[in-house]
């Protein structure tokens, strides 16, 4: 399968408006919705937000990944946002995070989107593909960065 | 140096995945060999063997839930939280590569020799899944085992709707799944998530179908484990792909695990079972105790299987004739095997695993209540040297019980019938038979278990 079934260019907010962690997963969340991957955009802020409780997302190097599992969700998808000046955030290494991926999977994914969302969470890592996200000019160059 | 590192977090989605990288990156940066197993929603992958882990200078574990460091006995482990690996990797893998290797303990390391021994003799990882399944399997067996004997408190046949019987009923309700959880998690350590449905099915049809015991189990366990392990290799139309693991391979190998089960192994042992029988009741015309111990031979063959289960039958068939000697030699042969390997693990600890030696504490309450299953975690983990001292054991416990004309006129209950007034008779020199049945089984244990080991 396609990386582009999970994320399109709707789903991609080059500039998000909120300055704090739920705003900004409220904005994805948004997106998710509009675009017909969630059913219920405050359900599934709120999944995450109990995610985020266990331990933090933000897991370093500007990047903040919070994902939810919840009925909630039609089908696995990906958002992405980017915050020029970063978010509020409780992230590990205190550095606010400007690199959000809002990443939604229904309670009984299969394999095969998870695998791709596998994917997308190993190429984060790599600080080539973090400067191209932070440079990108369009949401399209996104989506190549991540394939 | 080799290092090898396991990442998991709860929802295995992201961080499971991004800290596998991470490791993987700061691993080639800092000029070290690594390999990370990744224990996230889509199941085990790139999965550690036992000579990754023998390999490896130490172990680095990420993770944000509780993780089965039972692999790793010998080797230092090093855990950092999932969530701050990420930023952290490079330190993490600093950590891994300065840790001291753990100077393994003497009984530690000999236990893993006995299981790393037989992995080779067997040429195979059969071993470490058998292990899989009893780890398992050992809750549910101590848990059904000491709610039937504390339901003995009440008497040996607590009316209906008493607590006695409800807890009696908690037990048995307990240990029917004690097989069938065995074979599920062998098949899934095999093949991962799509096992547990066909092996929990294969567990059923073993005990309550062909009555194949939990020898049975064992093999309905590796059937539907290697069945689909090699379905998960099928490559499927891009439409199906999807519902693979959800549906095509549990319903596949259910399918052709259970017929093979029911066709290829079942109906032998109805016709065994036959004969078994027959053998027995023509036994007990010529020698009470050649017949004592028979059954006992028969009783801690398969514990629950179809041996054990003609000489049962057997034994309280004649019950209901009012012969009540081989009722006494059965229930001490099925005493003696939990009882013998509890003693086992006392006196001669090196030879077994930890696991082993916390499953002995809880024989010992299982055996005394003629509980056999109470052994079976012993026997599945090492069947070659096992059942040969169990055998032995019941044998003798079998054969002194009728030598020294014991009767027993209930067909279960343990020590609980022992204390009975006038439930056995001679009831002294029936423990004794039991006592001395127990014994033999612990030294012919550590007899067998030194048998094939490297110096």
């Amino acid at each position: 399968m396609e990386i582009t079934e999970l994320i399109n260019p709707e789903n991609i907010k080059l500039d998000l408006l909120s300055s704090a962690k739920e705003e900004a997963i409220g904005e994805l969340a948004q997106l998710l919705f509009n675009s017909g991957f969630i059913k219920d955009k405050e359900e599934v802020v709120k999944a995450a937000l109990i995610r985020e409780k266990e331990f933090t997302t933000g897991v370093g190097l500007e990047v903040a990944i919070p994902h939810a599992k919840s009925s909630f969700v039609i089908k696995p998808g990906v958002a992405f946002g980017r915050s020029r000046k970063g978010l509020e955030w409780d992230t590990v290494d205190g550095l606010p995070p400007k690199l959000i991926f809002l990443i939604v999977v229904p309670t009984d994914a299969h394999d095969q989107h998870l695998q791709v969302l596998a994917q997308i969470s190993r190429k984060i890592i790599h600080d080539d593909v973090r400067e191209k996200l932070l440079q990108a000019l369009e949401a399209e160059s996104i989506l190549e960065t991540l394939k | 140096m080799k290092i090898v590192a396991i990442t998991n977090c709860p929802t295995g989605i992201a961080h499971t995945y991004m800290a596998a990288e991470a490791l993987e990156k700061a691993a080639k940066e800092l000029g070290v060999e690594i390999k990370v197993e990744t224990q996230g929603s889509i199941g085990v992958e790139n999965e550690l063997t036992t000579s990754d882990i023998a390999e490896a200078h130490s172990v680095l574990i990420a993770s944000g839930v509780a993780t089965d460091l039972s692999r790793f006995k010998d080797k230092a482990v090093i855990e950092w939280p999932v969530g701050k690996i990420i930023n952290e990797a490079k330190e993490a893998v600093n950590a891994a590569i300065n840790a001291k290797a753990k100077t393994p303990t003497g009984e530690v390391s000999e236990a893993q020799e006995s299981f790393t021994d037989s992995l080779s003799h067997k040429g195979s990882g059969l071993l470490k899944h058998l292990f899989t399944g009893i780890s398992y399997m050992i809750p549910i067996v101590a848990t059904g085992g000491l709610l039937i004997a504390i339901s003995f408190l009440w008497g040996l046949n607590p009316p209906e709707g008493s607590f006695g019987a409800t807890i009696n009923t908690l037990g048995g309700a307990a240990l029917s799944f004690m097989i069938p959880i065995m074979t599920a998690f062998i098949a899934y350590s095999i093949a991962d998530r799509p096992g547990i449905a066909p092996g929990l099915v294969m567990g059923y049809l073993s005990v309550n179908v062909i009555g194949a015991g939990f020898l049975g189990g064992i093999v309905g366990g590796l059937l539907a484990g290697y069945i689909a392990l090699f379905l998960k290799k099928v490559k499927l139309p891009q439409a199906l792909s999807g519902i693979s693991v959800v549906l095509f391979i549990p319903l596949i190998t259910t399918v052709v695990g259970g017929l093979l089960m029911i066709y290829v192994i079942g109906s032998p042992i109805a016709g065994l079972m036959t004969a078994l029988n027959n053998a027995l009741t023509n036994l007990s015309t010529t020698s009470m105790v050649i017949l004592g111990a028979v059954m006992g031979l028969m009783t801690a063959f398969d514990m629950g299987g179809p041996f054990d289960k003609v000489a049962y039958t057997f034994s309280v068939g004649l019950l209901a004739e009012g012969i009540t000697a081989p009722m006494a030699a059965n229930m001490a042969a099925g005493m003696t095997p939990a009882l013998g390997l509890a003693l086992a693990t006392v006196l001669f600890r090196n030879r077994f695993t930890q696991q082993e030696r916390e499953a002995g504490k809880v024989a010992w309450a299982l055996g005394a209540c003629f509980i056999t299953e109470g052994a079976i975690p012993f026997a599945a983990s090492d069947p070659l040297r096992v059942l040969p001292a169990t055998m032995l054991g019941s044998a003798v416990a079998g054969a002194l019980s009728m030598l020294f004309g014991c009767t027993l006129a209930a067909p279960h209950g343990g020590i609980f019938a022992i204390l009975i007034p006038k439930a056995v008779g001679n009831v002294l020199l029936y423990v004794l038979a039991i006592v001395i049945g127990a014994v033999v089984t612990a030294l012919t244990v550590n007899f067998t278990k030194s048998i094939g080991k490297k110096s």
